[in-house]
């Protein structure tokens, strides 16, 4: 299997040189479980959900992830707790999950 | 050292890699940071990697350009570079900056005063394809064979070897991305050759010729921004309501009430902030405003294509996506009528709206352009804010962005604010036009493929990351917070992760961020606390 395909349930999802989806539409919460492992995830709890959930939502509106700021105040968890969440972080991490684009510009 | 010697036209053979950089090679860091082994491990680039993509130049890739599938395929390729090699001197195909190459391309004394210079170089340990002449004398020898006249045959021999195959080609193309284009080089060359130049040159070459070019910089970049609005992916209703929110969040923060202006015709400042800002450091845009209502400016956002993302990635790859960009940005000033348009703080928009655009914003579209840098220090300076330093009274050092004060000379305002508002500022060494790229420059710092982000930390990273930890080198026990100042996006985004890579918040307690930020924090009749060391 190559860094650069992720098979979950069978599917083929082609990933970019950063390991995030390619094709958005692809996710399901079977992608972000197998993401999880990868981002120093051990289990998908209510809370990790919660962050990904919000994600999805905000994305599938907007067509980009939220600023983090945002992510704190609508989940109510601070940066250290979704540092805690997903080790990887808010952008590398949390947003992979959810099947988000790799974030572009510079930020 | 054991790099071994590497010649010019060794550039055309087969090897796996050119030259790898080890890390056994890489110069040593300062205290805590000296022993290489108890540093993070370099991630290697994949064999997967290495199958699908052409990456024989040092275990590193940005371009990740597919191998070509036949001997036909790669000829074409070659031809196309041929191609734009011989545009690349012609006057009407190259008229941004044929004048400079010339004289770039004719000669260099080999005296490697450019390699002292470069840190790329020094701290790879003196990986010999990382000197700056060695790609700028690559590009020499295929002019004078391919293009000057009375090259052909002779030329190997007058001018030294050099062989035109498809490995030359690409490698060529990737080594123009191991350069972060800060022209410490091009400053210290005793005949004026600008190495720096040369390699924005071979890049131009290769995306305006060949659509060879980082994803990051142009579909995600540049096109992106003139498709949607911004670089980031924010539409205008997006930017508009994320603003919004920043501005609630401000004005809970400093108790002050804080609205951004949209869209104001006649109002004498266009503000434009690069729009990552606003995505990832929403602190930097709130504290303008802060700013820019307690001084009472007239100024506005604009939320046509570009006018809210100051960004234009042209500056690094491409002169006609250049050209839109900054033309995009003329265009939103004009709308709306302002007197001028003040760049935020970010380093390449400064040089590129400012400095370089002037060839492009003639007539009509010759708006007034100025540094946010001494808008700040004509309101601090001349007190139209009121400030108590003694808020900031913790060890600050200043990073200098190499487009702002380098390539621009805008050295001064944001000393004589820091001096002012700073009881504890201090110097990097060397600083000002002599300073170090934090390492992220020419948009490395948004490139993050395979593992080219472990050389940004490692390789191109690493003299900035040296320059920090001696600047605050008595003062690095964690009990003391301590302030990078970078009043850039891209050396932010650099600084972010580095300092993240190496864990220096955890074991050193050193922030960084803009210059805004720390003048929101010494502002009376704002709430104290503005910068928010949790945040870091």
């Amino acid at each position: 299997m190559s860094e650069f395909m992720k098979v979950v349930d069978g599917v083929e999802l082609p990933l970019d040189e950063d390991g995030f989806l390619q094709e958005p539409e692809m996710w399901s919460e079977a992608v972000a479980v197998a993401f999880a492992g990868d981002e120093g995830v051990e289990e998908m709890t209510d809370e990790h959900w919660k962050v990904v959930n919000y994600l999805r939502e905000y994305y599938l509106k907007n067509k980009i992830a939220p600023m983090v700021r945002r992510l704190c105040k609508e989940t109510g968890f601070n940066v250290k707790k979704i540092y805690e969440l997903f080790p990887s972080g808010p952008a590398k991490g949390a947003c992979k999950l959810a099947g988000l684009p790799k974030p572009t510009g510079c930020v | 050292m054991s790099y071994k010697r590497v010649r010019v036209e060794d550039i055309s053979k087969p090897a796996r890699d050119l030259s790898p950089t080890p890390t056994g090679e890489l110069k040593p860091l300062p205290s805590p940071f000296d022993k290489q082994d108890e540093l993070p491990k370099r991630k290697e680039l994949s064999e997967a990697a290495r199958e699908k993509f052409e990456c024989d130049l040092d275990g590193t890739v940005v371009l990740s350009h597919p191998k070509p599938e036949s001997p036909e395929e790669e000829r074409v390729l070659v031809e196309k570079f041929l191609s734009g090699l011989e545009k690349l001197f012609q006057a009407e195909n190259n008229w941004t900056f044929l004048q400079p190459l010339l004289l770039s391309m004719d000669h260099c004394a080999r005296c490697h005063t450019c390699s002292e210079a470069c840190h790329i170089y020094e701290a790879s340990g003196e990986n010999p394809i990382y000197r700056p002449s060695y790609r700028s004398e690559v590009l020499r020898r295929l002019y004078k064979k391919y293009v000057k006249k009375g090259g052909g045959l002779l030329s190997d021999f007058r001018n030294g070897r050099i062989v035109l195959n498809w490995k030359t080609v690409i490698r060529l193309a990737e080594l123009a991305y191991r350069c972060n284009l800060c022209r410490r080089c091009a400053q210290t060359c005793p005949i004026g050759v600008d190495n720096g130049l040369i390699a924005h040159e071979i890049r131009k070459l290769f995306s305006m010729e060949m659509s060879i070019m980082p994803k990051e910089l142009h579909e995600q970049g540049s096109m992106q921004q003139m498709k949607v609005g911004s670089s980031t992916g924010m539409s205008a209703l997006v930017v508009k309501d994320n603003i919004e929110f920043i501005d609630e969040d401000m004005t809970d923060l400093t108790g002050m009430e804080v609205k951004t202006p949209w869209d104001v015709e006649g109002a004498d400042i266009l503000l434009i902030h690069n729009a990552g800002e606003i995505l990832a450091w929403p602190e930097n845009p709130g504290a303008f405003g802060v700013i820019f209502e307690a001084a009472g400016l007239s100024w506005t956002l604009s939320s046509e294509i570009a006018g809210y993302d100051s960004i234009n990635y042209g500056l690094f790859y491409d002169d006609a996506q250049f050209a839109r960009v900054a033309i995009h940005h003329a265009s939103a000033a004009k709308k709306l009528g302002v007197k001028k348009i003040v760049l935020g703080e970010c380093g390449h928009a400064h040089k590129a709206l400012t400095v370089i655009a002037d060839r492009v914003l003639v007539g009509d579209l010759a708006v007034h352009r100025e540094s946010a840098l001494t808008t700040l220090e004509d309101i601090v300076m001349n007190n139209r804010i009121q400030c108590d330093p003694s808020r900031n009274d913790f060890p600050v050092t200043l990073h200098d962005p190499c487009n702002m004060v380098r390539n621009m000379g805008i050295v001064e305002p944001q000393r004589r604010v820091l001096r002012k508002i700073c009881p504890q500022f201090r110097e990097m060494t060397p600083h000002g036009v002599d300073n170090y790229c934090c390492g992220g420059g020419s948009g490395f710092a948004i490139m993050n493929g395979h593992n080219f982000s472990d050389w940004r930390y490692h390789i191109s990273g690493r003299k900035k990351f040296e320059q920090i930890l001696n600047a605050f080198r008595d003062e690095l026990d964690p009990s003391i917070p301590k302030y990078v100042c970078a009043p850039c996006s891209n050396c932010k985004g650099q600084l972010r992760d580095l300092l993240d890579y190496y864990g220096v918040w955890e074991k050193n307690r050193i922030l960084y961020g803009g210059l805004v930020e720390l003048i929101v924090n010494c502002m009376e009749g704002v709430k104290p606390g503005f910068i928010e060391w949790e945040w870091h």
